[in-house]
């Protein structure tokens, strides 16, 4: 297959969201390249086990790893249209637009394209507590790619706990990596009341999923204690004890007076997500804060359009919905793209929308439902006392943060100014979803006025040896 | 809402900072107004504090120098790929100021207990070619004054002093006294100081006019309030010919774009800081190596390029060839406040009472931040400088003689 000078489409992102892009785009005739930085495609979510590894009973690793081989057969039955780069990452988005690229082999290219569609997904949402940087603890996030991608057992006693349905799915997880999960800790309310129900009733599938992890915990008699969160990690250089207890139901108030402590050597917290909105921004989207999306998102259209045209966002890397609505968005940015390149009629391209743009409104009922269950609440901000490291790679402290809004700074712009804070190679991404709730707590102000630290290339990490080689590369 | 100070200087950066220090320091009744900026030169500079090296056109001038030759000519005296050298008079106030950095440092701890992180580098120019001997030859002959401050490296001895450094090199020129500091601490601390010392701090407000008398400044307004003033000190940065406009004084400052490509935290790799003619690097306190600069003119577009930063990579892995394992931390840009003749702009204006300038520092506004904030306290005090500014005076873009006026006598 010949490459083009320039790519009608180039899809950045491997995961549910990116591969049904590329695979309505390719399904409508368009040519398009699909950058991935993993190894193998299917994202955090499908991730797939490494190719040394034998894959026996497919059911065992859980019906997300079904949905993830389902959605790569239709890909690769498109396979003649897609070019895929696995082990390459995207660093910047200029003008143009052209993406600057690195990949593992060593070495930068720019790829101009056409038209760009990110999804680039989202990462574990870090909420800092007195503790929550020793080893031992993991984010649900690390501790799945633990178990999903190198079978891993990462502890032998463990708490999890966090917000969301992904707890139970970890949790389960854990129990089957032969890890003795104490409990897990909702800081929410139970997601199964008729309430629920009545707005997920199209949905039965998700809530279906939702009910095996909860019967499986069950089954493994692990207790679910609901309004209930981790209060600190002790440990002297690894982690030994957790103290845990009840939060208000309202706000998410730690009521310390009934704290327990139990001894686990495995702490695993989730939070929830944030989007990974970095190219966005490079690109020149506008974004708004949607609280229940996970924070800063793109402005996007029906579809999938963000406002800079020719720029689609797809998945959670645009609004964290989970990956069934990923997958759907993906598919309408897919066919939309293909429909601007002349690939199908305006006509043929709405018939094609029809059915995922359905599914997305019926699974916003759900969405909505848990969301407003899962919803960080301000009590957690509670939880730092003044020692507490907010950004892990600055070493910045809670009580420095707190100074900083006492000499005046309201957004995290000024903290960076003051701390350091966000400077670290993260570039932030770890510390501002949480300074930017501790700002509102302090100053009473909504979390958008703390605004947010620009990001700046690049977006990934990179050596200087890439840099430079793409440098030789370009005389 | 209305009140009243002494002195107001408007802008947060180092400059503005130093002002309202020395100000407070010596008694008078300072408010500073600020406004972060994106792209302000305090936050994106490198914190080199080298009088020698950029008097003869050392760290970015040198690379800008080559990137014009390679671009076909370019700028006068620039064409023969030689960067320029700046007047003597530049020279004698960026050692002066350099020199008040040991003292400052230990007054600022004392005031704030803070540490600036002033550390004792000095500056390998690396001679990678006979075109680079002879450059440096040229400075050796040239500022036989200095020559305490000069060193010549054999090959052998940079290896010694600096293992990590690349081994093709016909030897480096050293500059003692050309050192750093850590430029948002030196900031930083300098505006806790002056809080220390009285001054009033008004942070994140934006300047929305300069009230006047006939041609005499009288006050400057912001969003919900107006602070009379009997001097206002314009330390606008990039910006203070906007400011200067609001004054009713033309400032020929405009933004000159730097990239600066910064890596992970590293163990000790640099002793020295390094400049060469693709790029410099400093090794900072925090482990960090800071790797400038480019010389642009984007207007205020603060955005980075991917050739500037693979340019940069290239340069500092041809000079430290290990670094080209090392993980790129971020790239980012700083809007140098750039002046005509490369020199800043101080002091009065002429016609202009109650305004004093403090701006153009274009590369060197770390460097000149102590020496500039002394000179400013002393000119708001309606004293005369310490140091002479007649040279940094804005009339030397007028064509007229200047007169040195005291700004409210």
């Amino acid at each position: 297959m010949s490459r083009p000078a320039v790519w009608p489409l180039v899809v950045v992102g491997g995961g549910p969201a990116g591969v049904a892009a590329a695979t309505e785009a390719a399904r409508a005739g368009l040519r398009c390249l699909l950058l991935d930085e993993a190894p193998a495609l299917g994202g955090q979510i499908y991730r797939q086990p490494p190719r040394e590894f034998t894959v026996r009973d497919p059911r065992k690793l859980g019906r997300d790893y079904l949905r993830g081989r389902r959605l790569l057969g239709e890909l690769s039955e498109a396979a003649d249209r897609v070019e895929v780069r696995s082990g390459t990452s995207v660093l910047d988005i200029v003008d143009g637009p052209e993406l600057v690229c690195a990949s593992s082999g060593g070495g930068t290219s720019s790829v101009p394209a056409e038209r760009v569609i990110l999804a680039t997904g989202a990462y574990d949402r870090p909420v800092p507590f007195p503790g929550w940087t020793l080893p031992g603890v993991l984010t649900a996030g690390g501790a799945q790619a633990l178990v999903k991608t190198m079978r891993v057992q990462p502890g032998d006693r463990a708490l999890v706990a966090g917000t969301g349905p992904l707890l139970m799915v970890v949790a389960n997880q854990l129990h089957h990596a032969g890890v003795h999960v104490m409990a897990v800790l909702e800081a929410g309310r139970s997601a199964f009341t008729a309430g629920t129900a009545r707005r997920a009733w199209r949905q039965w599938g998700l809530l279906g999923d939702g009910g095996r992890y909860r019967l499986g915990l069950r089954m493994a008699g692990i207790p679910v204690l609901y309004n209930h969160a981790v209060f600190e990690a002790h440990g002297d250089g690894e982690l030994r004890s957790v103290t845990y207890g009840p939060v208000g139901a309202a706000d998410w108030q730690p009521v310390r007076a009934q704290r327990h402590r139990v001894d686990v050597d495995l702490l695993v917290t989730g939070y929830g997500f944030v989007p990974s909105t970095e190219l966005c921004v490079l690109a020149g989207c506008r974004t708004e804060y949607v609280d229940h999306l996970g924070g800063w998102v793109p402005v996007r259209d029906d579809t999938m359009q963000t406002t800079v045209a020719g720029i689609f966002a797809a998945g959670d890397g645009a609004g964290v919905a989970g990956s069934v609505a990923a997958v759907e968005e993906g598919r309408i940015a897919g066919i939309t793209a293909a429909e601007q390149a002349g690939a199908i009629s305006a006509a043929e391209a709405q018939r094609r929308r029809r059915v995922p743009l359905r599914r997305l409104r019926s699974l916003a009922g759900v969405r909505a439902a848990l969301d407003e269950i899962s919803r960080p609440r301000p009590g957690l901000c509670q939880l730092a006392t003044d020692t507490t490291i907010m950004c892990r790679c600055e070493e910045v402290t809670c009580g420095e943060v707190r100074e900083a809004v006492a000499e005046g700074a309201r957004d995290l712009q000024a903290v960076k100014l003051l701390t350091r804070l966000g400077m670290g190679a993260c570039q932030g991404r770890n510390c501002t979803p949480s300074t930017a709730a501790l700002l509102a707590a302090e100053t009473g102000h909504p979390a958008q006025q703390a605004g947010r630290i620009n990001p700046r290339p690049p977006v990934r990490p990179v050596t200087l040896g890439t840099l430079a080689a793409g440098q030789e590369e370009a005389r | 809402m209305s009140r009243h100070s002494t002195v107001v200087v408007v802008g947060g950066g180092v400059i503005g900072c130093a002002v309202a220090y020395y100000a407070a320091r010596r008694g008078l009744d300072v408010t500073l107004v600020d406004m972060p900026k994106r792209g302000r030169a305090t936050s994106a500079s490198a914190g080199g504090l080298w009088p020698m090296g950029e008097s003869v056109g050392l760290g970015c001038g040198v690379i800008f120098a080559k990137t014009q030759l390679a671009a076909g000519g370019g700028a006068v005296g620039h064409a023969t790929g030689e960067p320029g050298r700046l007047p003597v008079s530049f020279l004698d106030f960026a050692l002066q100021s350099r020199a008040m950095f040991g003292d400052l440092a230990e007054q600022l701890r004392e005031d704030t207990g803070m540490d600036v992180e002033l550390e004792h580098t000095s500056l390998l120019f690396l001679l990678y070619d006979s075109g680079d001997e002879s450059y440096a030859q040229g400075l050796w002959n040239d500022y036989a004054d200095q020559r305490s401050l000069l060193q010549w490296l054999t090959p052998a001895e940079v290896a010694e002093a600096e293992p990590a450094v690349t081994r093709r090199l016909y030897g480096a020129l050293q500059f003692h006294g050309d050192d750093q500091i850590n430029p948002y601490k030196l900031a930083d601390a300098l505006r806790a100081g002056a809080r220390a010392h009285g001054a009033t701090i008004i942070p994140h407000t934006e300047v929305t006019g300069i009230v006047r008398h006939g041609a005499r400044v009288v006050g400057v307004q912001t969003a919900d309030r107006t602070i009379e003033c009997d001097v206002m000190v314009n330390a606008a940065g990039a910006w203070a010919a906007q400011i200067g406009q609001m004054a009713g004084v033309d400032i020929p400052v405009t933004p000159v774009r730097g990239q600066i490509v910064c890596t992970e935290t590293l163990p000790e790799t640099l002793n020295a800081c390094l400049s060469t003619s693709d790029c410099y690097l400093a090794q900072k306190h925090h482990g960090e190596i800071i790797i400038g600069s480019t010389t642009e003119h984007a207007g205020f577009d603060s955005a980075t390029t991917a050739a500037a930063a693979g340019s940069l990579a290239a340069g500092a892995v041809r000079a430290v060839p290990q670094l080209a394992q090392v993980r790129v931390k971020r790239v980012w840009s700083g809007l140098r406040p750039g002046s005509p003749d490369e020199l800043p702009i101080l002091g009065p204006v002429e016609d202009v009472p109650g305004y004093l300038n403090a701006c153009g520092h274009f590369r060197t506004g770390i460097l000149n931040a102590p020496l500039t904030g002394l000179a400013l306290a002393e000119l708001a005090a309606g004293e005369p400088a310490s140091t002479p500014i007649e040279p940094f005076l804005l009339s030397r873009f007028q064509g007229s003689p200047s007169r040195t006026v005291l700004a409210h006598a």
